[in-house]
């Protein structure tokens, strides 16, 4: 190389660097956001307490359902995925979706398969071995989402992300994209949980990492202005190989407490504190409450008390139960048993609250079939008071 | 589309590479657009070719989507060489490339992988530290007239055109195969010294 040619190769480098360096300038904004609290719903007041229960699913017959999530569509409308097939990790496993109209009346709508295997090949356009875990969360302008797991190689600790949307309240989806999370072949990169609003029309959502380490992890997924401008980064929550699949629960713009289910001996569910945002979380403390190294998940309320629905056992998933905490964590109440039998499953819980105040609980029944449980906060306080049944 | 049309960049490479491997075990000459241009039909009929409705190629992304510039880069440069005998990178390069990923294999994978609550594959998704290492890295090589710095403007290049899958600076830079690649040349590289010196 001649001086002329290193100081022209010298300057396209200063061009080359500038580019993305602009953009950052530009786009910094973007990048600052808080988390966005949903108001409390304007009618909530004291109500009568409700509680209601029903399946999303049919029975499965030999086959299994497992990690569902649900969403809240316009006018009141309701939207539910999980995963369904002859077992967990099948190749015939595909992600399901079912729609409810408004009012207690509807019924769930037959489901109907969004992805599988061969579809999510196609539109990725690379060999896929099978689906996993999907989440569904509504945006901005209905737009319904889903993140779902794909496998080429291996088992879970070979999951990678993908995404797919759509513009008419799940009737017809977008091309699935592949999100890139992990230098290692994208590999172990998995989700779970409820996504938070996080700035102006983005998302903070709880994903995990699942392979020689096991940590909970956010993805931080920012639409553009045009379908295929999605930008997304990662940021880790926790190192090591004790708790993942975080549950973040949001108090304000920039305080955050996540619940982490736990694989360490001390089987109790894990948690972590953010206050900016979410860019850096406090090291994981253990809570009095116990976990079978099993999915839980935790919603705020009204009254800035936590809502958290899990498993109450160290060993087993055999019993579901809601506890509240009005002290952000440290102290807990146990208000209700939801399912309790020897030798079942009941896991995964997912919970949304809508605008009319209700909050929907979805969970994984004996691996048979997904349950809708809805119940509203006078329900919880007629608990709390030992009111109801 | 860029992207997607990418993909089939690396695969075409290897294909060519490993029939120019297999006809040169026949003791044929390789160098000219002669044996070159069936080597580069035929290397792009087996990419293309497909296979339970995926060309080739894609599969190959199906194990690994990110094959990174600099390795891109030393295929490109064997195919080259092999085809017309001109020499891309030299040994001084090489030997930058095999440090250069060692050095980033060895700070990214086993942190990326949870050995640590640092995350450095974070600074690969916006301007960052890692931005600025990579901007000053290509500077010195420059300076020193070190060919290695083209391939590092090379990745910077292809991150801002999004020629990869990924949105992430790291993967255009290292890929785990180059790390592995890296490890042999080193080896090797070292090897042949060590006997010189005896």
């Amino acid at each position: 190389m001649n001086r002329r040619l290193v100081i022209i190769l010298f300057l396209a480098t200063i061009g080359l660097y500038a580019w993305p360096a602009y953009q950052w300038v530009s786009t910094d904004s973007r990048d600052s956001g808080t988390f966005f609290v949903d108001p409390v719903p304007a009618s909530i007041t004291p109500d009568v307490p409700l509680i209601h229960k029903e399946f999303i699913s049919p029975d499965t017959g030999n086959g299994i359902v497992h990690v569902a999530s649900i969403c809240e569509l316009s006018q009141g409308r309701l939207a539910a995925a999980w995963y369904g097939g002859t077992r967990e990790g099948a190749r015939d496993v595909s992600i399901f979706f079912s729609a409810k109209g408004p009012g207690d009346a509807a019924s769930w709508s037959r489901p109907e398969k969004v992805v599988d295997r061969m579809s999510a090949s196609k539109e990725l356009c690379r060999y896929i071995k099978k689906v996993g875990n999907p989440v569904l969360f509504s945006g901005p302008g209905g737009r319904l989402w889903i993140i779902y797991v794909t496998i080429a190689v291996g088992g879970w600790s070979g999951s990678s992300l993908n995404l797919t949307w759509s513009d008419d309240s799940g009737t017809t989806w977008s091309k699935s994209r592949r999100l890139t999370l992990s230098p290692f072949f994208n590999i172990s990169e998995l989700v779970r949980n409820r996504p938070l609003p996080f700035g102006s029309n983005g998302f903070a959502v709880p994903i995990y990492h699942e392979c020689l380490g096991y940590f909970p992890e956010i993805l931080w997924l920012q639409p553009g202005l045009t379908d295929p401008d999605i930008h997304f980064k990662k940021s880790r929550m926790t190192g090591g190989q004790s708790f993942m699949q975080p549950s973040v629960v949001a108090f304000g713009p920039s305080v955050a407490i996540a619940f982490y289910r736990s694989r360490s001996h001390e089987k109790t569910i894990g948690a972590a504190v953010t206050t900016d945002a979410g860019a850096t979380w406090s090291e994981p403390e253990t809570l009095s409450l116990p976990n079978p190294d099993a999915g839980l998940d935790a919603l705020l309320l009204s009254d800035q008390r936590i809502l958290l629905a899990f498993n109450d056992s160290p060993v087993s998933r055999e019993t579901l139960s809601l506890a509240v905490s009005h002290d952000r964590g440290a102290h807990w109440t146990r208000i209700a048993i939801l399912e309790s039998a020897s030798g079942g499953e009941f896991s995964y819980p997912y919970m949304i609250r809508t605008q009319d105040g209700r909050i929907h609980l979805v969970y994984t029944w004996d691996r048979k079939r997904i349950k809708h449980v809805i119940f509203n906060e006078a329900w919880i306080e007629a608990r709390m008071k030992g009111t109801m049944p | 589309m860029t992207t997607y049309l990418f993909s089939f960049v690396f695969p075409f490479l290897l294909a060519t590479a490993l029939l120019q491997s297999v006809a040169a075990l026949s003791g044929r000459n390789l160098q000219g657009w002669g044996p070159a241009l069936p080597f580069g039909l035929i290397g792009a009929g087996i990419v293309l070719f497909p296979v339970d409705g995926l060309p080739l190629a894609r599969w190959l992304i199906s194990l690994n989507a990110n094959f990174s510039i600099p390795l891109t880069a030393i295929l490109f440069s064997r195919v080259v060489r092999t085809a017309f005998g001109i020499r891309l990178l030299d040994d001084k390069a090489l030997l930058t490339c095999w440090i250069f990923a060692i050095t980033a294999g060895a700070a990214l994978y086993p942190m990326a992988l949870g050995l640590t609550r640092l995350d450095p594959y974070a600074a690969g998704w916006g301007f960052s530290w890692l931005f600025v290492v990579m901007f000053s890295l290509t500077v010195v090589l420059l300076a020193i007239k070190n060919r290695f710095a083209v391939i590092l403007m090379a990745s910077i290049l292809a991150f801002n055109l999004h020629l990869l899958e990924s949105t992430n600076l790291w993967d255009y830079s290292v890929d785990p195969l180059l790390v592995v690649v890296s490890c042999i040349g080193l080896g090797c590289h070292v090897r042949r010294k060590a006997q010189r010196m005896r």
